[in-house]
């Protein structure tokens, strides 16, 4: 390890901007739960339905009934806490494990942001966030710290550009930067905006967004951390994200990372901004002398090893779908917990046909008595969910008297503009494809190339 | 400094970018004020030039129907069978040239579950005529009401028109029981009506965006669940067996009626979800808007409004040699009848699938990022 190595391990930084992304955070991941939940979401998307999509090798993570809403309190009370700083250690281990465990009940309700919450709370676990400007420094003042390791801030802005710095990667291919899809489609949609709206009509705009997305995604990090740019990516950051909430239903997202993205200021910032919230209900600053955070040896070790093994983990992981011969927006084959955000206009209608084994009868499913109308969306565009929902039906056809049913899929898909072709081998037996993250040899041929990354 | 040399590096790349794609594209088509995608006049144009006057229309054969029916039970004869028959046939066929419009009002009060919903019950009918007593507006009364419920109680009820009058002329239970059917059907037909001669209109033509709640999302989706459930599977999917595997002649529509009218119903229905996409020329419709926003297959750089329209024309056909009587071609002809669905799902995936994409409007008010 080089000097300039070591000298980085050992220095140290005000622990106030771990303190105000923990609550930023907390009071986030608060108001989703609360917004989800006042949407009517936890009934429609985890107790209506009749089946839900597993994750590999995670099958027993279901909703879990009337109790759902238990796991949401549990999620939005360890959220609370996580904000207080009450129990932190606990709250943030309750708020990644409720949090987690509802983003993984179901995959048609997969959003990055939602993995992005999770990764984050993961990485408060181990952080000492709650040492600062917390109910738990204040009830135990010699818990308390104002000075942390410096690589503990420095875990949260790796995170979160590397979400940044691969959500740019993903832009950068053939479709998004030549054929300015799918921004092309989705614009003229909001022609009825106020003052912009008319420009949307017209395909130049259309190449600016992308680009510009693409050039933004991939620099904003940097720019961020570069203390002249600073302000003007901070604002930056703030008009991309509302721009595009106005536009685009993706829900929560461009609030988490208008919030997260503050973890890029200086300490000095940040504890400016705690002092002024302090401020608020007790009468001075309380200056107070330096208390660093000593780590023993050993904790540091692990800590700083789990940070490392996590950070490889994140920067290899979206690139496995390298490992798939085929297109990954067509197969979708190594797609999701990539940081592949808003990248493709894909819709598909899928037809299920289940056949009597021993007397050859045929009936056709109608998938809406079974699935809601996202997991039938969603779905329609994704085989490794088409395998799924085929044992499902293999299972519940057999129930009801259909002799060793065989599942067949009548599937068509478009792909950002491209006219909708078959998509599933409609001579294969989908109950009996297999269910893993193996190459799927029964998704039919793409027809065309997107290249880049 | 840097800052600033980047940003206008920027600032440039975008400009040189803009530039060279709208060159590019003005070969093509440029987007003029006039062509470009414009879902308020789409709207108005729907809402003032197809919904109303077609409900106008159809209000006027159910009035001729309600007239009808009621010179039939005032004095059943075969006279006045023949002509409540032949007016009941007209709103019969009126109605599928109104049934797509289940968005809004329709919506609202489920205006085709009062109307059209088949096979008929005959055994809950029957059960209703004995005992006097129903609601129609139990979802068990569903199968017991509209047209099919028509279609059984002018047809069905007895051997041979003499014996249908017979029956009429001997029952009261009869003669009240198709009275009250018609009745239920003027009576929701007019609370739709009404709203739409009412402040209804307004609301649609300005609820102009593409979100899952907006006028335009609304109405694709009826327009396609409309396409694929009720005249793909219900007109011939589901007769043809291509939902069951075997082939169910009693589930077509108007199966009392038989002869040319069953097919009759199902090619204007066709035909009113082809007019409906194409509308009038030089008028908004589905096809300008599809057109304005350059819609292509970017493979081929084909016009998805003539790729729609291929189908559709060939859809109609297959449809249309299922004649001369529906009934008969379900079991003589079943793989045509089979064909016929085929055409019609390569149809239906266009405009399920590939339009609503081109369209970009959203099915769903759930948060999605990806895609």
């Amino acid at each position: 390890m080089g000097a300039a190595h070591q000298r980085y391990f050992q220095a140290y930084t005000a622990a106030a901007p771990l303190a105000t992304f923990r609550v930023a955070f907390g009071l986030l991941v608060l108001a989703s739960v609360g917004r989800f939940w006042a949407k009517g979401w936890i009934e429609e998307l985890y107790l209506k339905p009749k089946f839900f999509f597993p994750y590999y090798g995670l099958e027993w993570i279901k909703p879990l009934g009337p109790y759902t809403y238990g796991l949401f309190v549990v999620c939005g009370l360890a959220a609370l806490l996580v904000a207080l700083g009450w129990w932190y250690r606990t709250a943030a281990l309750a708020l990644f494990a409720s949090f987690t465990y509802i983003e993984l009940m179901d995959k048609s309700t997969y959003l990055n942001h939602y993995y992005f919450v999770s990764l984050a709370a993961f990485l408060l676990v181990l952080l000492p966030a709650g040492r600062y400007f917390s109910v738990d420094a204040h009830r135990a003042p010699t818990h308390g710290r104002n000075q942390v390791p410096r690589w503990t801030v420095d875990a949260l802005r790796l995170l979160v550009a590397i979400v940044y710095c691969y959500a740019g990667l993903a832009k950068l291919n053939s479709d998004w930067l030549l054929q300015a899809m799918p921004l092309r489609i989705w614009l003229p949609a909001k022609n009825d905006l106020w003052l912009v709206g008319p420009l949307f009509n017209y395909p130049w705009v259309a190449y600016a967004f992308s680009w510009f997305g693409a050039f933004y995604d991939l620099t904003v990090p940097f720019f961020l951390l570069y203390r002249p740019t600073r302000p003007w990516a901070y604002a930056a950051v703030v008009v991309f994200h509302v721009l595009t909430a106005v536009l685009f239903p993706i829900g929560m997202f461009p609030y988490v990372m208008i919030v997260a993205a503050l973890i890029f200021f200086p300490a000095e910032a940040h504890e400016r901004f705690v002092a002024r919230l302090r401020g608020w209900w007790q009468s001075g600053p309380a200056p107070s002398p330096a208390r660093p955070l000593l780590y023993a040896p050993r904790t540091r070790q692990l800590l700083l090893l789990t940070l490392g093994v996590f950070f490889v983990v994140q920067l290899l992981l979206p690139f496995r779908y390298l490992l798939y011969p085929r297109e990954l927006f067509w197969t979708e084959e190594g797609y999701r917990f990539s940081w592949r955000v808003m990248l493709m206009e894909k819709m598909g209608q899928v037809e299920f046909k289940v056949v009597d084994g021993q007397t050859g009868r045929a009936r056709r499913v109608n998938n809406y008595e079974h699935l809601s109308v996202l997991q039938e969306k969603m779905m329609s565009t994704q085989p490794d969910m088409m395998v799924q929902f085929a044992r499902y039906l293999r299972a519940y056809y057999a129930h009801r008297g259909v002799h060793a049913p065989k599942v067949y899929a009548d599937a068509y898909v478009s792909l950002n503009g491209r006219l909708g072709k078959s998509f599933i081998d409609p001579t294969v037996d989908l109950a009996q494809a297999s269910d893993d993250l193996q190459p799927k040899p029964w998704i039919l041929p793409f027809d065309d190339e997107i290249s880049g990354f | 400094m840097k800052k600033t040399t980047l940003l206008a590096a920027l600032l440039m790349l975008l400009a040189a970018f803009g530039t060279f794609s709208c060159q590019k594209d003005s070969s093509t088509e440029q987007p003029t004020p006039d062509s470009s995608p414009d879902r308020k006049a789409l709207l108005t144009q729907w809402a003032d030039s197809l919904v109303k006057p077609g409900y106008q229309r159809f209000n006027g054969k159910l009035a001729t129907l309600k007239a009808k029916s009621a010179a039939f039970t005032a004095a059943p004869a075969p006279a006045t069978l023949l002509e409540a028959r032949q007016a009941w046939q007209a709103a019969y066929v009126e109605w599928q040239k109104v049934e797509l419009y289940e968005f809004g009002p329709a919506e609202e009060v489920s205006l085709r579950n009062h109307f059209n919903i088949y096979p008929a019950d005959v055994a809950g009918i029957n059960r209703n005529i004995t005992t006097g007593s129903y609601n129609f507006d139990l979802a068990t009364a569903i199968p017991q009401q509209g047209f099919p419920t028509l279609d059984y109680l002018l047809n069905g009820v007895a051997a041979d028109d003499a014996a249908i009058v017979q029956q009429y002329a001997a029952s009261a239970n009869h003669r009240r029981y198709l009275t009250d059917v018609v009745a239920k059907m003027d009576q929701t037909f007019a609370t739709v009506y009404g709203q739409w001669t009412g402040s209804y209109r307004d609301t649609f033509i300005n609820n102009a965006g593409t979100d899952a709640s907006s006028s335009l999302s609304r109405v694709i989706n009826a327009y396609s669940l409309y396409f694929e459930r009720f005249l793909r599977a219900g007109k011939v999917g589901i007769p043809a067996g291509t939902m069951s595997g075997t082939p169910r002649p009693d589930k077509i529509e108007a199966f009392y009626q038989k002869g040319a009218l069953p097919l009759q119903l199902a090619t204007t229905a066709h035909a009113t979800v082809q007019q409906f996409f194409n509308g009038r020329t030089g008028r908004p419709s589905l096809k300008s808007y599809l057109d304005a926003l350059d819609a292509k297959d970017s493979r081929t750089g084909q016009r998805l409004t003539s790729i729609i329209n291929t189908q559709l024309d060939a859809s109609y056909q297959q449809l249309s040699s299922l004649g001369p009587d529906l009934h008969t071609t379900i079991t003589a002809r079943n793989a045509d009848a089979v064909a016929s669905y085929n055409e019609m799902q390569k149809a239906v995936r266009l405009v399920k699938v590939d339009m609503t994409s081109a369209l970009s409007v959203t099915v769903t008010y759930v948060d999605n990022d990806g895609d």
